[in-house]
């Protein structure tokens, strides 16, 4: 299966959608800046593969892919799994600091408490 | 020695009062602290109405992140040992003397109450997960531990810093191989328990199989890395 015109157009509006809702939560403060980074490069990276079928077809030439759009499903599906790894540490990363502050919390009121 | 014995409690108002007043009668050379794990029911009620010394953690936490805030309070009121005791009754308190002299006189960092030092370990479905978890802590650490999921375990203050510090670090097996690793000296003391009081065994079939994973992974692979 090559890279149709089904898939370019397909990969141009999922481009525009995922732009609209990082444009909408950075307006509502909910993304950080590196957050939408990501996102942008994401959409930076569908956007290449849309208007230039031809970057699919050489790169799965290179790499010995049997057809240019498993090439573009498999930078997808690698992109995000490195991104599920990166949040897989940043919610232990926070699991850790809410479980410190909820035991610092009661050893203070205990603390003030009297004992 | 000054010994805390920490009492976690989730959800325990059922058998919390028969446990404390238990604990208390016989009071003898230690004190003790009841950490309420963000309970949904009367605990910390109960603890309050019968003046129990009270930790109050406002969410629940878990076991690991309740016992490491017991831990963290020994620590800074400068107890020499932790004791780690079930709320649910299976525990009985006249042991614990027993296990403070262990450490006072051996010079043990750490002190299992264990129930197989003299006899059998019998047949059961749990009994095959503590022989698995044994036989891995005798495979990285050399040393036989013959109850390693016995619940009534003494800390001395010589281990309170990895409790304190890392995160995923508790009062389990895996805890105690990479404590035993870190040239700690365990002693076992032969002490009987009792079926639960009252409610229901935290472990079920889904929760024994993750915790058999859990301390699997940790001790074969996570604790060579901390």
């Amino acid at each position: 299966m090559a890279v149709n015109a089904l898939l370019r157009v397909f990969l141009l509006i999922s481009a525009a959608a995922v732009l609209f809702f990082v444009i909408r939560k950075v307006k509502k403060s909910q993304f950080e800046a590196m957050d939408a980074f990501f996102w942008l490069i994401f959409i930076a990276m569908m956007l290449a593969f849309a208007v230039f079928p031809g970057l699919a077809y050489a790169l799965s030439g290179l790499f010995g892919f049997a057809s240019p759009s498993n090439f573009v499903f498999l930078c997808v599906i690698a992109i995000l799994l490195m991104y599920v790894f990166s949040l897989n540490a940043k919610v232990t990363h926070l699991r850790g600091q809410v479980n410190r502050l909820i035991q610092e919390v009661a050893l203070r009121e205990k603390n003030e408490g009297g004992k | 020695m000054k010994t805390l014995v920490i009492v976690p409690a989730y959800n325990e108002e059922e058998s919390l009062k028969g446990t404390m007043d238990e604990l208390l009668s016989m009071k003898k050379g230690f004190d003790v602290l009841v950490i309420n794990d963000g309970s949904k029911d009367g605990t910390a009620r109960i603890c309050l109405e019968n003046g129990y010394p009270l930790l109050d953690l406002p969410v629940n936490v878990g076991l690991t992140y309740g016992f490491q805030a017991g831990v963290k309070y020994a620590q800074r009121e400068g107890y020499d040992a932790v004791l780690q005791f079930d709320a649910d009754g299976q525990h009985m308190p006249e042991y614990i003397s027993r296990m403070i002299q262990c450490t006072e006189e051996t010079q043990a960092d750490i002190v299992i109450g264990s129930r197989f030092v003299d006899d059998k370990k019998p047949f059961s479905a749990r009994m095959i997960g503590s022989r698995v978890i044994s036989a891995m802590i005798k495979a990285t650490t050399g040393k036989t531990i013959a109850d390693p999921t016995s619940g009534m375990r003494l800390f001395r203050s010589t281990v309170f810093q990895p409790f304190c510090q890392l995160g995923d670090f508790g009062p389990e097996p895996d805890s105690l191989a990479y404590l035993i690793r870190r040239g700690a000296k365990v002693s076992e003391v032969p002490v009987r328990m009792r079926d639960r009081a009252a409610g229901e065994s935290y472990l079920n079939l889904s929760r024994s199989i993750g915790y058999m994973i859990r301390t699997c992974m940790s001790i074969l692979f996570v604790q060579w890395f901390r």
